[in-house]
């Protein structure tokens, strides 16, 4: 008894995992005597053929539907990645031009009196001709429509 | 001769490393392929695992739109086929779970028992599934088999995934995972011994 469990076990191994060629033979020389364990090997054998005939049938639109959902998916994720890059550009800009005007400031300021400007006209000018124009640019990033938006 | 081994595992590596370079650009020629390559048998899987169609095809959906988004996790160093069966079964245990604390049963102890206990349906998708009288016979034993047993047969006997494939998609030991495969086929093979002596 405990040693045709020991066969049994090794039929089933064979179905399962690789068996070496000695093993199999041993499984052979076996079943010609032992008809309880031939029967088991027939009805292990049956029993996977009956697992791989089973053909579970797909709806015959469901690819064309997986497909256009991922279609519509991947154009959301595209536009929510269009508008990080634009939201993070706008950062990058209006960052840009608060340091930039900081910058520009402090120069014109070294050349009120060569130039003999007041800080008021000085204050002015960078406000007019340097801060506004670089806070237009920056806000012209949120500004532009869909995918001329920004540099995305 | 070895030379054929070799080329055949080019190949192979040139086929998935080509999947992995796809999934990180998003290209859709190429999961469009794979869609139609693998949908039929991804149902079929997450049949297996939930043993209800609705769910299943529900859940197929849920697997490509992960696929598309975490695409660029899959490395091209293993088989395609592997990755995506483990990323429906991490969906459907989810999913199970979730569907049976809705229903307000006890807390579950782990994912094995999430996918033991859900209700089956009716009519079987197994019996819709079997095509001769043999496959008519396992397809009864198999809507009570427990899906562990029945996802572990279908990986191996169906889609011939290798031993260790299987405990990469079952993220279990293959120790667990043959037991698993021995237990599934003993609860089959005892629906023909019972049907065969019944008819005698």
């Amino acid at each position: 008894m405990e040693g045709e469990k020991k066969f049994r076990e090794l039929i089933d191994r064979s179905f399962v995992e690789e068996i070496s060629e000695g093993e199999r033979q041993l499984i052979h020389e076996h079943i010609r005597d032992c008809d309880g364990c031939k029967r088991y090997l027939e009805l292990t054998g049956r029993t996977i053929r009956g697992l791989q005939e089973f053909t579970a049938t797909s709806d015959p639109d469901s690819n064309a539907r997986v497909l256009e959902m991922l279609a519509h998916h991947a154009e959301s994720m595209r536009q929510h990645k269009v508008r990080f890059k634009v939201w993070a550009a706008f950062a990058v800009a209006i960052s840009l031009s608060i340091v930039g005007s900081a910058l520009v400031y402090q120069v014109a300021k070294l050349l009120t009196v060569p130039m003999r400007f007041d800080t008021a006209q000085v204050q002015a000018g960078v406000l007019v001709f340097w801060l506004l124009p670089s806070l237009c640019a920056a806000s012209g990033l949120l500004a532009a429509r869909g995918g001329k938006r920004g540099i995305a | 001769m070895p030379a054929l081994p070799m080329t055949l595992n080019t190949t192979a590596e040139t086929e998935t490393a080509k999947i992995a370079r796809g999934l990180r650009e998003r290209d859709m020629e190429l999961l469009a392929d794979l869609v139609e390559r693998c949908q039929h048998r991804l149902v079929r899987y997450l049949l297996y695992v939930t043993g209800r169609r609705e769910y299943a095809e529900d859940l197929a959906q849920e697997t490509w739109i992960r696929v598309l988004q975490r695409g660029s996790q899959y490395n091209g160093r293993q088989r395609f086929d592997p990755w995506l069966f483990a990323i429906a079964r991490n969906l459907a245990i989810d999913y199970l779970r979730k569907k049976r604390k809705a229903v307000q049963t006890a807390a579950l102890p782990n994912d094995r028992d999430a996918m033991l206990l859900l209700p089956s349906s009716d009519p079987s998708p197994f019996e819709a599934a079997a095509r001769s009288e043999d496959t008519m016979r396992l397809a009864g034993r198999l809507q009570i088999l427990p899906p562990l047993y029945r996802e572990a047969l279908l990986l191996r006997f169906q889609e011939d995934l290798s031993l260790a494939e299987m405990a990469q998609v079952l993220d279990a030991p293959t120790t667990t995972v043959t037991s698993r495969i021995y237990r599934g086929l003993a609860a089959l093979r005892s629906a023909f011994e019972e049907g065969d002596s019944r008819g005698r």
